[in-house]
């Protein structure tokens, strides 16, 4: 008998070394942070200098424009929609035509994509971070007719001023309408290369022509990028409502 | 599992003895008290959001989660503090600085361990690579397999930490890259069933190394209902075992509280989100009993 006691005991020892620690308990919670809570002057101050250097970036002049660029519609076309638009295919076509050899017929985003108005005045790198604040990347896609087709109809269907570039001429007379690319007249037996975002390409703003297309080519290139080298390299931004959409 | 029966069955006779000596004192019962403070999809948000907001006005800021944070520090000095992935991308301070700025806080805001997100890949992972040594704590993934990247042996699968003598094993796992990220920014990284995995490294955390408590950083997302074959984390909580806490990240989610969610062995794991930009912190506090007797008590979740 005093043997087993003296085994258990040395277990009980053993036991020890390696117990189980169990949960007895758990609680949570998500703990909202705003300005309730002070904040730390030690980090706030070692975030300073960065600020700093980001405002002075921000704050850079790029380029200049004599008047405000807006999204307002006017007959499908908006002054911050075709200036998107044009400067997009100007960037991306030599990088597709390196890439492909092919070139750009022509771009559409959309007009929800533009998050904010440009002033007259000198335009900074702020102007193009709050312009295209999202990280999408240019792709163009190449369509059949009958997807450019869908394509024409979801825009005058929309009645937004989605941004089209200039390398369209749209007629709209009631329910029909008059296309012409690169002033050619639309051509049922050719395929069409589009400039657009990644965003609108995975069937964003039910965009469903551009998805599956014959050829996907990523430019693995930001939009807001796009909108910066060409600021840079603009002297003053001359836009305006031209004859890319016509309604009758 | 024989021993501890034995250990049981000898139990009334083993105190009958001890009585006459001087109880070691881990005999008493030690409570021991874990707190797991978390972040997800931070994206690169230093400053609070501006008063005119219209979302999410005067939320969030660096400057305040680290008040906050020391101030639960000093409540519980056993605290970890943990992100879920998706460090970079989202304000101009990633565009200007690299992800230099988002390392160096966390470094001052002491975090332990991180998982990565597709996100911070975007500069590529030679970028990430270059912003490591601005990292003063660990990342782990056990999913993305980065031999014949920049990567290699910079990232190990699991991290185990001693905390209050209990053994906390924490492990990563990351979300598919192809098509979410473009190719040339993740280059060689491949990527590793995280069912699998997890089933490996849960074995190894549990039985070989003996950890008392396992947690997931996972980048996986919380839940895809439009697309259920999809891995997320409420259903690896589901098909697994031996995890006690996913935090996890991606998709956004803004939880109110974890879900409670029965692995394969009918025990619960803990899942939590806390949706993005730094906006909320999520604390999770296990309080540890020592018994030689497990079963005897279960365990209160008060969500």
């Amino acid at each position: 008998m005093k043997q087993i006691h003296f085994i258990c005991l040395l277990l009980l020892f053993a036991s020890c070394k390696n117990t189980e620690k169990s949960v007895t308990k758990i609680t949570a919670k998500n703990i909202v942070i705003d300005s309730t809570i002070v904040a730390s002057s030690k980090i706030e101050n070692f975030i300073a200098p960065y600020k700093e250097k980001l405002i002075g970036e921000m704050e850079s002049v790029l380029t200049y424009t004599a008047n405000d660029l807006t999204k307002e519609n006017i007959g499908l076309q908006s002054t911050l929609g075709n200036l998107m638009a044009d400067l997009c295919v100007d960037i991306a076509n030599p990088m597709f035509k390196e890439k492909t050899n092919a070139s750009i017929d022509f771009a559409l985003f959309n007009s929800g994509g533009l998050r904010a108005s440009i002033d007259a005045g000198n335009v900074t790198t702020e102007n193009a971070f709050k312009l295209m604040p999202f990280d999408n990347e240019l792709v163009v896609v190449e369509l059949t007719s009958a997807k450019v087709v869908a394509l024409i109809k979801y825009f005058i269907d929309k009645q937004s001023a989605h941004p089209l570039s200039e390398n369209i001429n749209l007629l709209i007379k009631d329910d029909c309408f008059d296309l012409k690319i690169n002033g050619e007249k639309f051509n049922k037996n050719k395929t069409y290369n589009v400039l657009t975002s990644d965003y609108l390409q995975t069937g964003g703003d039910g965009m469903d022509f551009f998805k599956n297309p014959k050829k996907l080519t990523n430019l693995n290139y930001k939009v807001r990028d796009a909108v910066i080298g060409y600021f840079k390299k603009t002297d003053t931004l001359r836009v305006s409502i031209d004859n890319r959409v016509k309604i009758q | 599992m024989k021993r501890r029966n034995f250990v049981k069955l000898g139990g009334a006779s083993v105190l009958a003895v001890v009585g006459g000596f001087t109880l070691p004192s881990f005999i008493a019962q030690q409570k021991r008290h874990i707190t797991i403070l978390h972040t997800n999809d931070t994206h690169s948000h230093i400053e609070p959001f501006k008063e005119n907001d219209s979302r999410n006005p005067n939320r969030g800021g660096v400057a305040r989660r680290a008040t906050l944070i020391e101030q639960i520090r000093q409540e519980n000095k056993n605290t970890l503090l943990l992100d879920a992935g998706d460090i970079f991308q989202g304000t101009p301070y990633f565009n200007y600085f690299g992800g230099e700025l988002e390392f160096k806080l966390m470094s001052l805001l002491k975090y332990d361990v991180a998982t990565i997100g597709n996100h911070d890949f975007d500069n590529s992972i030679e970028c990430l690579y270059t912003q490591l040594p601005n990292a003063k704590f660990d990342f782990v993934s056990a999913n993305y397999d980065f031999k014949n990247t920049v990567l290699d042996t910079h990232i190990k699968p699991y991290k185990i930490m001693i905390k209050d003598d209990i053994k906390i094993g924490i492990f990563g796992l990351g979300i598919e890259l192809e098509g979410l990220v473009s190719k040339n920014m993740y280059k060689e990284t491949g990527y590793l069933n995280p069912v699998e995995i997890t089933q490996d490294i849960t074995h190894q955390l549990k039985n070989v190394e003996k950890c008392d408590l396992i947690i997931c950083l996972s980048h996986l997302g919380y839940n895809y209902k439009r697309n259920p074959n999809k891995i997320s984390d409420l259903s690896l909580a589901k098909i697994t075992k031996n995890i006690d806490l996913i935090i996890g990240g991606h998709t956004h989610t803004f939880l109110p509280k974890p879900t409670i969610v029965k692995n394969i062995d009918g025990k619960n794991t803990l899942v939590n989100q806390v949706g993005a930009y730094g906006l909320n912190l999520g604390r999770i506090d296990f309080y540890f009993d020592e018994q030689n007797n497990k079963t005897s008590k279960g365990t209160t979740i008060l969500v």
